[in-house]
């Protein structure tokens, strides 16, 4: 939620800067995701006077602007602009969220700026076409004096804290942890004498669906366009300005967290009524898309029809339009989750949904639509009615035991019981010996637990002392160590680990020639590679195995879970591709037979048709699949494997999308030297080698005494480009010198 | 021969699961494929509760989910034991997401569970602590944030200090007393803490790999190095 650093001083002066500030909220809770200051200077008001297509480019225009002194031409690819219009340009030099803007030529045509989007700017999401400006923004005033240029924080709120969906509730965050409470200004407001009640009455089905709702209703309104302090606050905080009327609630709903519904009055009979849809009923909001609810969704209704959809849409039937003359305005409070409910039902989230599903303040619902009221009234001339017509239920108080010594222990804090209580008063608690009732607008707390984490995250973690657990029995191994030991095994007869996803595609099945009605099947996936559970190994291995053209070898193995769609099972796939595919794969076996008690195994070979449907262009591929349970039971009965962990350090390069240079060296040196540290020498002496691979290692007298014949692949790589042959034998020139230097080796040529 | 490798994610649990092992604690796989119940409600998160969001979830046809979190395990483990409790839970996790350099679908996590009598915020912190100074050196930090996750409360977001860097690289807590009651322990006796480390992102961290996509990629020129 972003909110608006000037807003906020509305209610909470601090001297903080804003980097202070954002740390003070992220250490009590709330994690502050950026911070935009304000639009830069260099971003202006411009006029468009001409607009002519791009020579080069189809979806481009170029847009020839006035910025005050001066005419410029500027290549746009948004569809939304026309001449006449006032948009924000930001000139070269501008700094904006993406970086520095600079002269640029866009397919041929220099463009000597950027006309700009929200996203553009920091101000929201909205990419969907340039900003237009009221066509009376003056031409050449810096944007920012415009919008109120402010620091907007972008803060992340987690799900438990609907409190702090607004610019009170931050504040009064930011209050409490400066040592203050702050409290709703006190309201005054002109009314006239004719009642609210006596125009409309309100209907409440059950107070579990909504526990309050109230209404007020303006006169004489006329709508039009908001004041331009309220448009910039809208608009630097994303939301776009619509109407007076409609500002007015989004505005209120920003600064107090209540949202608000305003509807056309002479559209409505005179009485509201809150209760369930009925099932098969049809309604279009306020989007102009016709919804069809179920029996569980909360509506507003008057006796003929369903207005609104309760806390998350209003009907396009009651809907606030230029002629509308008389406004009733709606607050309520809606049961969280029935709103949820609904929207996941009718896949519609809304700033208003999001905040009743996260649950309002109780006690805030009046303040905000007399607040709410008496802006409408001052914006559009309008008549308030006195009074206000409302079902209320008693609002639900639990009491809390404060379980002093227990929030101590737990927290492991020196706080005295005092302090506590300070700080649960500054929280808005009521306090009565040693119970206390939660504040209105907070509705996450219900245990001493919950009071210990209040007080914590005020008091701060930094001061808790670690504290040292027992060290206990260590448990028996389980199937996890047999997992680690037969990956052990299957590296030592040369196979790789590889980690692919549990799922299959469409077009992988295909491949594999497998059906799909035996497959578990992903009910919502975003990408089509998502679609269904494996139930084999063997078809990522050997899409694995298509992707490493590049080696002779291909030897890979996984270990990870497949499934039916009742059974989930821990398996071991192993594919050998390749030269001496046969050999090794039999050799491996033999290794786990021996090692690991698997035994009768059988070796698939892949055949030519599978081959190529896979794409693999090496002529032998065999495969193994043996699940491990069984065996992980049996073994673990009389052994304990541990795990074995890596001490070398690992040199890792990044991987190149360009081609590689492979050379292949072979040294004759001393044979106490140890691979490592020859490859070691190797890798520093240059950043393109990304693969140093042993091949042949053998000590023999022949080679002189005490020496060995040592072999290693190397694979050289640029990352911005294909390598050339010169310079990868410069590099091998290097190498060659760095091993004989170091070692006293010499190379075998 | 050719040489062999290990996935560098295996070899940083391996890692991982020794330095807790060596502190007593058991290693538990839960499964992948898992009902609601366990990846959610056990763990305080009811359907109609807006945290069910801070995760896109893969649905199955079935009803089940892939699991969002190895926390599945925690009520699985502890349901049919007594405390003391202490476990970790490895495992692959899963995240209804398109993906990029940064995101991933499919990615593993080492859950750790420990429940005893007067289990203690600070008892946390030194065994994160311990963890860490092992993993990336004797003068690394950490520290905690107040957050929200529904299974714990109090609720921590853990930064460590890496190179100098504060990172937040990890949530952990106290478990819920709803999660505790769910275990079949009584609340009012046992309590205990929980966290979930990422360990796609401290390998990530720990090697200086760029892409995330890279651990499933199934590459070679990228699996030999390790």
């Amino acid at each position: 939620m972003k909110i608006l650093r000037s807003w906020l001083e509305k209610y909470i002066k601090t001297p903080l800067s804003d980097e202070e500030l954002a740390d003070s909220l992220s250490l009590s809770g709330t994690a502050v995701e950026s911070i935009t200051r304000g639009i830069d200077d260099r971003v202006i008001i411009a006029e468009i006077r001409q607009i002519a297509p791009h020579p080069n480019a189809d979806r481009l225009q170029l847009a020839t602007v006035f910025t005050g002194d001066k005419e410029l031409c500027v290549v746009c690819g948004a569809p939304n602009i026309e001449v006449g219009q006032k948009v924000p340009l930001a000139q070269v030099g501008t700094k904006l969220p993406a970086g520095t803007l600079e002269k640029a030529t866009i397919r041929g045509v220099e463009s000597f700026g950027m006309l700009c989007a929200s996203d553009e700017l920091g101000l929201g999401d909205d990419h969907s076409g340039i900003i237009i400006l009221p066509s009376d923004s003056i031409v050449g005033r810096p944007l920012n004096q415009y919008l109120g240029s402010s620091t907007v924080f972008d803060l992340e709120i987690t799900p438990n804290r609907g409190d702090c969906l607004s610019h009170f509730g931050i504040a009064r965050e930011v209050a409490t942890l400066n040592d203050k409470f702050i409290k709703h200004e006190p309201q005054n407001m002109e009314t006239i004498s004719k009642k609210t009640t006596d125009s409309i009455s309100i209907e409440v089905a059950s107070a579990e669906i909504c526990p309050q709702y109230q209404a007020r209703i303006i006169e004489n309104v006329s709508i039009k366009e908001s004041p331009t302090w309220l448009k910039d606050k809208l608009t630097a905080l994303g939301l776009k300005p619509i109407n007076n009327i409609v500002d007015a609630t989004n505005y209120v709903m920003l600064d107090l967290g209540q949202p608000l519904h305003a509807f056309d009055a002479e559209k409505i009979g005179q009485k509201i009524i809150v209760c369930k849809s009925k099932k098969g009923e049809k309604i279009t909001t306020l989007d102009g898309i016709l919804r069809t609810l179920d029996n569980k969704t909360i509506v507003i209704a008057d006796e003929k029809k369903s207005i609104a959809i309760a806390g998350i849409m209003g009907g396009k039937n009651s809907e606030i339009s230029d002629t509308t003359s008389t406004v009733i305005l709606e607050a309520a409070e809606f049961d969280p989750a029935f709103i949820r409910r609904s929207s996941k039902f009718l896949n519609l989230s809304t700033e208003a949904s999001y905040r009743f599903e996260r649950g309002v303040d109780s006690g805030g619902v009046e303040y905000a639509l007399n607040q709410a009221t008496k802006l409408i009234s001052e914006i559009s001339n309008g008549k308030a009615l006195s009074g206000i017509a409302r079902q209320i239920s008693k609002p639900k108080k639990i009491s809390i035991r404060i379980e002093f010594e227990k929030i101590i222990q737990l927290l492991g804090l020196d706080i005295r019981h005092d302090q506590i209580i300070h700080i649960l008063k500054l929280l808005g608690f009521e306090i009565s010996g040693d119970t206390c009732t939660s504040p209105t607008w907070r509705h996450d707390i219900t245990t001493w637990q919950d009071l210990a984490e209040e007080v914590g995250r005020i008091y701060g973690y930094s001061n808790i002392p670690p504290i040292k657990i027992d060290k206990t029995v260590t448990p028996a191994v389980s199937e996890y160590f047999f997992t680690e030991f037969i990956k052990d095994i299957l590296k030592n007869s040369g196979f790789s680990e590889i980690k692919s996803y549990a799922f299959l595609s469409e077009k992988d099945i295909e491949a594999a020639q497998i059906k799909s009605s035996s497959l578990l099947e992903v009910a919502n996936p975003i990408q089509q590679e998502n679609k269904y559970l494996r139930n084999s190994l063997i078809p990522n291995l050997l899409k694995a195995v298509a992707k490493n053209p590049s080696f002779d070898q291909t030897f890979l193995f996984e270990i990870g879970h497949i499934f039916t769609k009742t059974t989930e099972s821990n398996v071991l796939g192993i594919v050998a591709a390749g030269k001496d595919a046969k050999e090794s794969i039999e050799l491996c076996l033999e290794n786990l037979s021996k090692n690991a008690g698997i035994q009768k195994v059988k070796i698939n070979e892949i055949s030519r048709d599978e081959l190529s449907r896979f794409k693999i262009r090496k002529p032998v591929t065999y495969v193994v699949e043996i699940s491990l349970s069984e065996f992980a039971k049996k073994y673990l009965k009389s052994s304990q494997p541990k795990l074995t962990i890596n001490s070398e350090t690992t040199h890792y390069r990044q991987v190149s999308k360009f081609p590689a240079i492979t050379r292949d060296l072979a040294f004759i040196l001393d044979k106490k030297t140890k691979s490592v540290e020859i490859s070691n020498i190797i890798y520093s002496v240059s950043e393109a080698i990304n693969r140093v691979e042993l091949f042949d290692e053998f000590a023999s007298d022949k080679f002189g005494k005490g020496k060995k014949n040592i072999a290693f692949h190397l694979c050289m790589q640029m990352l911005d480009r294909t390598m050339t042959d010169s310079e990868a034998d410069a590099i091998i020139e290097k190498v060659i010198k760095a091993v004989e230097k170091k070692f006293d080796a010499k190379l075998r040529s | 021969m050719i040489k062999g490798s290990i996935h560098p994610i295996s070899e940083f649990l391996r890692e991982s699961i020794n330095i807790f092992r060596d502190l007593g604690f058991d290693v538990y796989e839960g499964p992948e494929v898992e009902t609601e119940w366990y990846n959610f409600d056990a763990l305080n998160v009811p359907s109609d509760h807006p945290a069910r969001d801070m995760q896109d979830t893969f649905w199955l046809k079935d009803g089940r989910v892939l699991r969002t979190h190895t926390s599945n395990g925690q009520v699985r483990y502890a349901e049919t034991r007594k405390p003391p409790i202490k476990a970790v839970f490895p495992g692959t996790v899963f995240r209804n997401e398109a993906t990029d350099a940064k995101h991933e679908t499919t990615f593993t996590q080492l859950e750790g569970l420990y429940i005893d009598k007067d289990v203690k915020v600070g008892h946390l912190i030194w065994t994160l602590e311990t963890f860490f100074k092992k993993i990336y050196g004797d003068d690394t930090k950490i520290r905690l944030k107040p957050s929200f996750f529904p299974f714990v409360e109090p609720g921590f977001e853990v930064d460590v200090k890496h190179n100098g860097k504060w990172l937040e690289l990890l949530g952990a807590g106290m478990v819920h007393p709803n999660v505790i009651k769910n275990m079949k322990l009584d609340p009012d006796k046992y309590n205990g803490f929980a966290f979930g480390l990422g360990i796609d992102r401290l390998a990530i961290l720990k090697y200086g790999i760029e892409d995330v996509r890279l651990f499933r990629s199934g590459d070679l020129r990228f699996l030999k190095q390790f």
